[in-house]
């Protein structure tokens, strides 16, 4: 029999980390950087300082690679995840329509005070979607 | 899965010995202490008897223990009780950097309410100087507050050598000057002798020596008098009103007894597992940096920080693989609160996010540790390959080294 006071479950308040956001920890999706990126962008979240970078492959309009990497929360970590694995495959136009409510579902919900986490990985996105749509017009 | 739980300065299992001598007065013992008749006077022994094993392990006597709901409010009804009743005297109170929230919590509430605060340094081994006690005592210094040992680190304050200040300031004629320490991570960890410190006001907690929530005491020297936080009863000779919770009571005394009988083969058996942890984290983690003085500190306790990193992702990663830590940071509605502790300490907030504490137990062993440090090297791996400090830190290097 385990002792009780070892099933503890970290929460963030009253919420505990789901299954699926505990899989993004432990498993995180396409983490690294793409050595052949056509386009890297990375974002700060300016008053807690987690970062988040994304790296991608660009074919035909299709995001045909994602790579994250991430520094910060453990929601920072998952919505890196979350939003390397989302976008991989993709057109930029889908991309693009991404929202945040989306990252934060993928990730099992965030509860308010941690939905920066969700608007970091869209920020980021779309930095490197403008960068991106920059680079192609020039 | 193994579960290794290396939190034992949040809270600790219930001792056997323990759940054994309060299970009575959850059941047929369930006597009102306050009661006239035998099931109240059951009761009253019981607390009587409590009383006399805390007060033991600290060499107080009986009736300076006033029993609370547990360290939080001690440290509430020392903090509050002594500057509502000393306010005629002086509104300055000094403490230091490094307090538990429940200190540092009361102090900064008075703070808004006109009292002045001097929160003392503790320089980058995490130990509050006696010459800064010294030089931060103001003729309307009323209350010091310091704690005996650090709830994130460990380290332990020279609360005898501020006692004896305190001592010599009364001499001085410095009367209304009173010296109150949160013991609640140094009881049951070292040897606490009241009189040696020559503080008024001690607070401990009953869940950190291995009995369970909702006790706690405060050490009142005699003659020292406080306004009560709590009124409407007789109880605690009118020092905290409420109905005794008896059974926690008897625990936290029974636990206390077991403290004091086992305080060194405890500390020996912790020190042991500790310095073996640190060892093994230290020959197979790179870059990482240890909290606090190595020596003048809780022989349990492990502060460690792993840069390029952050502590609640750790803490995730470990509890996963059923290992159970701390953090002192918090990240919420993207406002960072790195550990005030270890910011103290001068530490960058890349340093304050990363630490994590370990705290040994006496249940603890040499397979928990090993296991700890396994999944902590994974861990640790496995999050520095998401982070781009890592990634910069590497790149750094590698145009460092000079080209053949």
């Amino acid at each position: 029999m385990t002792h009780p006071l070892t099933q503890m479950v970290p929460t963030f308040g009253q919420m505990p980390y789901s299954d699926i956001f505990k899989d993004h920890i432990a498993y995180p999706r396409n983490a690294g950087e793409l050595a052949d990126a056509d386009v890297i962008a990375e974002e700060t979240n300016p008053v807690c300082g987690d970062r988040l970078r994304l790296s991608l492959r660009i074919r035909d309009h299709r995001i045909e690679e994602a790579r994250f990497l991430a520094y910060g929360c453990p929601p920072t970590l998952a919505c890196g995840s979350a939003i390397a694995e989302m976008i991989q495959g993709v057109t930029i136009d889908d991309a693009a329509r991404l929202t945040k409510d989306q990252i934060a579902e993928a990730v099992g919900g965030l509860p308010s005070r941690k939905q920066h986490a969700a608007s970091l990985a869209i920020e980021t996105l779309q930095a490197a979607l403008a960068k991106h749509a920059s680079e192609d017009r020039g | 899965m193994r579960k290794v739980y290396l939190d034992h300065s949040a809270t600790t299992p219930i001792d056997s010995r323990v759940l054994e001598a309060m299970l009575p007065f959850l059941v047929e013992k369930f006597g009102n202490a306050s009661s006239v008749h035998m099931f109240g006077q059951e009761a009253r022994a019981a607390v009587d008897k409590a009383r006399r094993q805390v007060a033991s392990l600290i060499e107080a006597r009986a009736n300076e223990v006033v029993f609370t709901s547990g360290g939080t409010e001690a440290n509430n009804l020392a903090i509050h009780g002594i500057c509502e009743a000393a306010t005629a005297h002086g509104r300055h109170i000094i403490t230091s950097a490094i307090e538990h929230p429940s200190v540092r919590g009361v102090v900064d509430e008075l703070e808004k309410h006109g009292w002045e605060v001097t929160r003392l340094p503790v320089y980058d081994d995490g130990i509050v100087r006696i010459e800064d006690v010294r030089a931060a005592i103001r003729p309307d210094t009323i209350l010091i507050s310091v704690m005996m040992a650090n709830n994130e680190i460990g380290t332990i304050q020279p609360l005898a050598e501020i006692g004896a200040l305190v001592r010599e300031e009364r001499e001085r004629g410095h009367r209304h000057l009173w010296l109150h320490t949160d013991a609640v991570q140094a009881a049951g960890r070292l040897s606490i002798d009241v009189q040696t410190i020559g503080c008024d006001l001690l607070s401990l907690s009953a869940h950190k020596i291995y009995a369970p929530k909702g006790a706690g005491a405060l050490f009142i020297r005699r003659g020292v008098r406080l306004t009560p936080q709590q009124v409407g009863g007789h109880q605690e000779r009118e020092r905290r009103a409420g109905t005794e919770s008896v059974a926690n009571i008897v625990a936290f005394g029974a636990a206390a007894e077991l403290a004091q009988k086992e305080l060194d083969e405890r500390n020996k058996q912790t020190r042991l597992l500790r310095d073996r942890f640190e060892a093994e984290v230290e020959s197979q983690i790179n870059d990482i940096v240890c909290n606090g003085d190595r020596e003048q500190r809780l022989p349990h306790l492990s502060n460690i920080s792993f840069r390029f990193i952050e502590g609640e992702g750790l803490l995730i990663h470990l509890d996963m693989q059923g290992v159970a830590v701390s953090t002192g940071s918090a990240c919420s509605s993207g406002t960072l609160e790195p550990s005030p502790v270890i910011r103290a300490l001068g530490r960058n907030e890349e340093l304050a996010r990363g630490a994590i504490r370990f705290s040994f137990g006496k249940d603890n062993d040499n397979e928990d540790v090993d296991y700890a440090v396994a999944a902590l090297s994974r861990a640790v791996e496995s999050l520095r390959a998401l982070s781009p400090l890592a990634r910069e830190h590497v790149v750094l290097a590698e145009e460092s080294v000079p080209s053949a």
